[in-house]
């Protein structure tokens, strides 16, 4: 009986141990989605001034190593926010290719939309300055539009006629 | 040679200076003969940028490697295409270039017809003269072209390779007509307020100027974005990078510029707005190259990094400090307008939108360009502001911008009543619900995209409607065809309808980029000879790796066969090429269009089992987005051009008696 279990587990080792392997190292495609997601954080440092997913293994050795480090953690299972904390905790905000949404960084991505909105309140008050200027006017003209129809008419059809002669 | 060639600078330098202060002095004593002198100054003036261009292009031509510059940027194996386009590979030479177009548009507009006679045309000059005095200074004392070595080397360093792409012969040269065309609107702007006198006619002949800066700009940043699509192999085509930023602000401002000034042609309002957008767009083509020479910020558009872009930044603040003071005297005289809006819901008030959203756009390209700068003088961190914060800061506006040029044409001026709106949008509305609703429903469902194309779906249909209600309406009075009305339409309402064609080439090429970004898919495999990679419906059969020489250059390339589901489509070669005189190869990519996608595919790497490493990749809709460029170009030329009918520039007799 024993043996049998002994057996048994063997062979669950054996059918199974092609896996466990392979999720020790997972090929992971260097232009995958689920790798850009992560390497497109950090910029390449070597010069070239591209993030670390777009800079070529062939011409840049930096990123060939950045690439293997980003994959080894990916194995690990580490999320992109972990990796990216781990980052820059190392070298700081100057290794990610966007700003932190964090302290002064933060106006970076707000400052555009607080401006926008503020532009925004003010082209709002402008109109209706404008048109509160203008609606005195429209109420007294109101009154005089009770001009009849047949004058508009007549009026409607000479417009038509000289624009006939521009056509 | 030598003489020759620094003697057009140097003359060139003196010329401007004469001229200037004579125009300057003739305005100021109302001599007309004085003025003549200084127009005449001004043909000696582009001859003389006109010789000292020939003289580079000989020089780069016959491979004096005496000369700094044919040195640094060609050798003698290079093509004679490229040795010549070498000219504006460097600061020296694209500066050259520059001030050559400068002396061109000069000339143009102070010898063109319409000006004859204008009391704005020696302002305009004066003003023009200013920036060519400003530019001859720096091609005779900063930048110089023409600077002897003292040892002659045998062969020059070449051209990077980068450069040496069809696209990069015309990029720089559209790209400067666009920049320094926006030095034209800027001088008539401050001739007008000087004059005190912002007429129709100010504003027809300042709207074609910057038409043509403007359609000169989409241009070169059109074919940046095609050059970086083939030539770079990352498949990409615009990555933010702070010189793109550069040409993209003063694009924004410019679009802003020639849709608010519609306000002020029907309403005579906004004026100091309209002078202040022409202002920064003109102060944003030299912030622009004050950031692109400076070396202030990493780009990859690397200039050499010498004290240039400091003059242009000092160049800069004076222009803009001078033109607000002359608009600020002049602000009352351009406040008293007949301000008269009637309505929120109008076609005055999506302009106001419009140019809140373009400008708010420029801001926010700005301050991503310069935040590394502020970063770093606030806590001393330099932050990268790359691609990801671009794209999500400016989606959402531009997003807005495309709604509202979806919507605005058919906007009623004045007041749109409940009852237009109904009629004008209902069927638009309901296209748009249901082409959203198919998307979800057949499988596309990212937010952008939806909304995106939502958004494109409502454009096409107003603008349809737009064009058709023309039709129907100049049918019922002349009874003609309808393509012979449309035909007729056109071209009595050219900028009208140029402009109508334009939004549809933006239509089209922001489904481009809807479809590139959101859909692509890009993988990299290792595969031995023989061997398949799979990607979407491709198949992808790699046949062959050889190696053969084309000049002093080495190119490995690979055959591939390419099948779209099991339909073989050719066999293609994509290529390294390793220069002689150069360390960095470069891939020639393959690139295998479809009206649906491009599929992309670069050599990568190999060994020398034959194993080869490919970077393949599928960019849906790119050929949208070129063919919506090309409608920008047919929609910008249609507005321009000078038809038998109508858009008759009024001669200008001007106010009161003036020097012209």
């Amino acid at each position: 009986m024993r043996m049998k279990l002994y057996l048994g587990l063997l062979l669950i080792v054996i059918i199974f141990q092609g896996s466990f392997i392979r999720a020790e190292a997972k090929e992971i495609d260097y232009k995958s989605a689920e790798f850009k997601a992560v390497a497109q954080q950090f910029a390449c440092t070597c010069g070239c001034g591209q993030d670390h997913y777009e800079c070529d293994p062939n011409t840049c050795n930096l990123t060939t190593e950045f690439k293997k480090d980003l994959v080894e953690m990916m194995n690990k299972g580490w999320e992109k926010d972990k990796i990216r904390q781990y980052y820059v905790n190392i070298y700081g905000e100057e290794i990610l290719t966007s700003p932190e949404k964090s302290g002064f960084s933060l106006t970076a991505w707000v400052l555009p939309f607080v401006v926008l909105g503020l532009a925004a309140a003010a082209v709002f008050i402008i109109i209706r300055k404008w048109v509160k200027k203008n609606g005195n006017d429209v109420l007294l003209t109101e009154y005089q539009s009770t001009d009849d129809e047949v004058e508009q008419e007549i009026l409607s059809s000479m417009i038509d006629e000289e624009r006939k002669k521009y056509l | 040679m030598y003489l020759f060639a620094n003697a057009t600078i140097y003359i060139g330098l003196a010329i401007a200076i004469y001229s200037l202060l004579i125009i300057t002095l003739g305005i100021s004593t109302k001599n007309q003969k004085l003025v003549d002198s200084g127009k005449g100054g001004m043909i000696a003036l582009f001859v003389c940028a006109a010789m000292a261009m020939i003289s580079l292009f000989y020089l780069l031509a016959t491979s004096q490697f005496q000369y700094e510059y044919v040195t640094d940027y060609t050798s003698s194996e290079l093509p004679i295409i490229y040795k010549l386009t070498a000219l504006w590979a460097g600061n020296a030479g694209s500066l050259l270039l520059w001030t050559f177009f400068l002396t061109l548009y000069m000339i143009m507009i102070a010898y063109s017809r319409k000006m004859k006679g204008n009391p704005m045309v020696p302002y305009i000059s004066a003003i023009l003269m200013v920036n060519a005095v400003f530019f001859f200074f720096i091609l005779g004392f900063v930048a110089k072209p023409f600077v002897l070595m003292d040892t002659v080397p045998t062969e020059g360093k070449g051209l990077n390779p980068m450069l040496q792409n069809p696209g990069m012969i015309i990029h720089p040269v559209t790209l400067y007509l666009g920049y320094v065309g926006l030095a034209v609107p800027f001088a008539f702007a401050m001739a007008a307020l000087i004059l005190k006198n912002v007429d129709d006619f100010w504003i027809k002949m300042t709207r074609r100027w910057t038409i043509v800066a403007w359609l000169f700009l989409s241009l070169g940043n059109i074919f940046g974005g095609q050059w970086a699509y083939v030539e770079l192999g990352w498949g990409g085509y615009w990555a933010w990078d702070p010189v793109e930023n550069a040409s993209f602000m003063p694009w924004l401002t410019a679009t802003a510029f020639l849709h608010s000034v519609m306000i002020q042609e029907r309403k005579n309002m906004l004026k100091v707005w309209n002078i202040s957008l022409i202002i920064i767009s003109y102060a944003m083509t030299l912030f622009g190259t004050f950031l692109v020479r400076s070396g202030v910020l990493t780009s990859v558009h690397a200039f050499a990094n010498s004290n240039l872009g400091l003059y242009f930044l000092i160049f800069m603040g004076v222009a803009v400090i001078l033109s607000l003071y002359i608009l600020m005297s002049r602000y009352n005289l351009l406040k008293r307008s007949a301000g008269e809006f009637n309505s929120f819901i109008s076609k005055e008030s999506s302009f106001l939108v419009n140019n809140l959203l373009l400008v708010g756009a420029a801001f926010a390209v700005f301050w991503g360009t310069i935040f590394p700068l502020v970063s770093e003088a606030v806590r001393g961190t330099k932050v990268t502001v790359g691609m990801p914060f671009f794209n999500k800061v400016e989606a959402p506006i531009l997003l807005s911008m495309m709604f509202v040029m979806a919507v605005c044409p058919l906007l009623a001026w004045q007041k749109s009543t409940v009852k237009n709106l109904r009629r004008n949008f209902m069927i638009p509305a309901i296209l748009a619900i249901i082409g959203m609703t198919l998307m979800v429903v057949l499988g596309i469902q990212k937010a952008w995209a939806v909304i995106g194309y939502g958004v494109i779906i409502l454009l096409l249909a107003t603008h349809f409607l737009e064009f058709y209600r023309g039709v129907k309406a100049r049918r019922k009075m002349t009874k003609e065809t309808p393509v012979v009305a449309l035909y007729r339409l056109m071209i009595r309402n050219r900028r009208r309808y140029g402009g109508y064609i334009v939004h549809l080439g933006i239509a089209f090429i922001t489904m481009g980029i809807i479809g590139s970004q959101n859909y692509d898919v890009e993988t990299m495999k290792t595969v031995g000879l023989g061997q398949s990679i799979e990607l979407r419906d491709y198949r992808i059969n790699y046949d062959r790796l050889d190696q053969k020489k084309e000049g002093i250059n080495d190119i490995v390339y690979a055959d591939v066969t390419v099948f779209r589901n099991g339909k073989k489509l050719g066999t293609f070669q994509p290529e390294k090429v390793f220069y002689g005189n150069w360390e960095q190869p470069s891939s020639e990519v393959a690139i295998i269009s479809s009206v649906k996608e491009d599929l992309y595919i670069v050599l990568s790497a190999w060994e020398d089992n034959g194993k080869a490493t490919f970077v393949v990749k599928v960019n849906p809709m790119m050929d949208w987005l070129w063919f919506g460029s090309f409608m920008i170009v047919i929609g910008a030329l249609f507005a321009l051009w000078n038809g038998k009918y109508g858009n008759v520039t009024p001669r200008y007799t001007g106010v009161r008696k003036e020097v012209s």
